[in-house]
């Protein structure tokens, strides 16, 4: 049986105060199952990013449960979230947020310079990790010698070389052209076939849906609808073969 | 021929490796380093490429800072300098106790006492010997016209109390011959002669300069005149039962509160100070008496106000660029202390730069005024104090930085 990673029970969300408060989330309830890659979408400014942030514990619930890893974060203090992070929550962000001067492996080093890890085998992770998204070639390249697929891909091993249960991808397709977009989701189809792993994508992009194993949609901070995909198959089996 | 060798990786502290790459010459059959190069902490990369990347403001950052530590560096040198020259006599002089007439503010406050007192003075118990000596100013008739104020140094030149030093031309034992002096080489212009055996007038009687001294030279700009006690004091114009101190040498096991005491007992109208004594009523006679010291001390604390505020606004507009880089961090599960520790590596690392510049730019400087009336003197204590003193500043620097920092949402991450 597969393992929950991340699971949101009944989650509102209130952002800002006063005249500009905002019910973000209402009462949003979904889980995350290792093995699973899921598509979050739904129009602008219905909850998606917001949604995100409180399941990759950034924001804390107004209301509601989130348990990440099997903890909630509950009373959970600012450093107890990043702890919660750390151990269980990888990024990947639309415009990649990789620094500048750093070069590819120190990029992916990064997510594990932060857990302490010595230097000698975060290393040969890191280039394991770009290996595994098909850049053992750059390893030693800087985000401005790399194309923006590349550069995708670079925030993707930093993503999952410390071995994070849930990948979070916030538009991780939305700066590439489709040939690109078709390759990073095919990378982020392959990481889900880890049963100990879950992928959860926030999209607008309608033609990520074949990658999908379940589409949730959300509107105006509510989920109003789910399919399960059963296509996926296929194109894992194309990913595994290819 | 030449055959390649590589040596692994060694670690050299915690997370910390240094790789080296050498290649043998098999003809010279010797081994030359072509390569090395250092795996260094992720955070000190972080911090180093932040800097460098924008090296305008680095540039900034380094002259905020260097501008600083000169700036305190002359006032303290000057300090320091200023410190030696005022207790140069003090320093030069041989002895364990001094008697000084009552409210005698420095060495250069020339009261006078009974020249008699240093028989008591002997017959104190752990008292050695007494030698009195005679300061004072006088006015120097220059050769080809014209006076100049002095100030004679006078002593017993055979128990060797108060003698020049660093002698380059003469000897010491001329100074007993009848005019004899000694000056510095540096006054010659000022004195209007032009060296060994030059001659000249201290109150209408004749000198001749028979030892010339090297780097003795009076913070006031007064030159100094060393001679024969007997002689001084009838040029200085005080009678035969006066003089201006004793000098006391004790005896190794004497103990220096009792001789005090006794010495405060039998003698009126004195004060008995040790040579640190009266080094310190010296200095702080010329550096806070006088305010001068408050204006070296205000001068050193605004250098190091400016250069705080340089750095530290250098510092936070660098982190305010880099606020996504550290939003991400954050987003990617850095706790708060590791974004400090870039922020403090990048103060660390512009401490060491900037005191590295400012260290060229004071030894010049030391160079430049070392044959000045007022030379700037950088201790290696006062050279470490500043070097602490860089860091703290620049660590201090950080401080607005890592409020900014502490107070950015990982949220961002998503809006950009």
């Amino acid at each position: 049986m597969t393992k929950l990673v991340i699971e949101a029970i009944e989650v509102a969300k209130v952002l800002g105060s006063g005249a500009a408060q905002v019910q973000a989330l209402k009462g949003v309830s979904l889980s995350l199952k290792g093995g699973e890659l899921a598509l979050l979408m739904g129009p602008s400014g219905s909850g998606k990013t917001t949604l995100l942030s409180v399941l990759g514990c950034m924001l804390t619930p107004t209301t509601g449960t989130v348990r990440v890893g099997g903890r909630s974060t509950e009373g959970a203090t600012l450093e107890e979230l990043t702890k919660l992070r750390r151990d269980n929550v990888g990024f990947i962000f639309q415009s990649y947020h990789l620094f500048p001067t750093l070069n590819a492996t120190d990029n992916v080093r990064l997510a594990l310079d932060v857990r302490d890890e010595p230097t000698k085998e975060a290393v040969a992770r890191s280039k394991e990790a770009l290996a595994k998204v098909g850049l053992s070639h750059k390893t030693g390249a800087y985000p401005r010698e790399l194309s923006s697929g590349e550069q995708q891909r670079v925030a993707i091993a930093r993503a999952i070389v410390a071995n994070a249960s849930a990948i979070l991808a916030d538009e991780p397709t939305a700066a590439l052209d489709g040939e690109n977009g078709r390759a990073i989701m095919m990378i982020l189809s392959t990481i889900a076939k880890d049963r100990s792993r879950g992928v959860l994508v926030v999209t607008h992009d309608a033609r990520i849906e074949p990658f999908a194993d379940r589409v949730i949609h959300l509107e105006d901070g509510r989920i109003v609808r789910e399919e399960q995909k059963i296509v996926l198959t296929s194109i894992r089996s194309q990913t595994g073969s290819g | 021929m030449h055959r390649a060798l590589t040596i692994q990786p060694k670690r050299i502290g915690p997370g910390c490796y240094i790789k080296i790459l050498v290649t043998e010459v098999s003809w010279s059959d010797s081994l030359r380093l072509v390569r090395y190069k250092v795996s260094m902490p992720l955070v000190f990369k972080l911090a180093f490429r932040n800097l460098f990347h924008d090296r305008l403001r680095f540039v900034a950052t380094l002259i905020g800072i260097v501008f600083s530590i000169v700036l305190v560096t002359v006032q303290m040198g000057l300090y320091v300098g200023f410190g030696r020259m005022v207790t140069t006599m003090i320093d030069h002089a041989s002895a364990d106790l001094w008697i000084v007439p009552k409210g005698t503010k420095c060495f250069e406050d020339p009261s006078l006492l009974a020249v008699r007192n240093q028989f008591r003075v002997r017959a104190t118990n752990g008292v050695i010997d007494a030698l009195p000596i005679v300061v004072g100013f006088a006015d120097w008739r220059i050769p080809s016209g014209g006076t100049t104020p002095v100030f004679i140094i006078g002593s017993d030149l055979r128990a060797k109390a108060l003698l020049p030093w660093n002698l380059v031309e003469g000897h010491l034992e001329a100074l007993s011959m009848p005019d004899a002096i000694a000056v510095d080489r540096s006054y010659f212009d000022r004195l209007g002669i032009s060296g060994l055996d030059a001659t000249a007038e201290i109150r209408q009687q004749r000198v001749r300069v028979a030892a010339v001294t090297n780097g003795i030279r009076s913070f006031t700009t007064t030159p100094y005149v060393f001679m024969d006690f007997d002689r001084a004091r009838l040029r200085i114009g005080i009678s035969v039962d006066e003089a201006t101190y004793i000098l006391v040498r004790l005896s190794p096991e004497a103990n220096v509160n009792a001789v005090r005491g006794q010495l405060l007992a039998n003698i009126s109208d004195i004060e008995v100070l040790t040579s640190s004594e009266f080094r310190n009523r010296s200095i702080w006679f010329w550096l806070f008496g006088t305010g001068a010291g408050a204006a070296l001390f205000g001068g050193a604390l605004l250098g190091i106000i400016v250069g705080t505020v340089i750095v530290a606004q250098t510092l936070y507009s660098s982190t305010k660029e880099h606020l996504i880089e550290f939003a991400t961090l954050r987003a990617i599960g850095s706790s708060n202390l590791y974004i400090y520790k870039v922020i403090i590596c990048q103060a660390l690392i512009s401490a060491v730069i900037g005191f590295f510049i400012a260290a060229l730019i004071d030894a010049a400087i030391v160079r430049m005024t070392a044959a000045t009336a007022l030379p700037i003197v950088i201790t290696s204590n006062l050279t470490l104090s500043l070097f602490l003193l860089t860091v703290l500043m620049c660590v201090a620097s950080a401080i607005a930085a890592i409020v900014r920092v502490t107070r950015v949402d990982p949220v961002v991450v998503f809006a950009r």
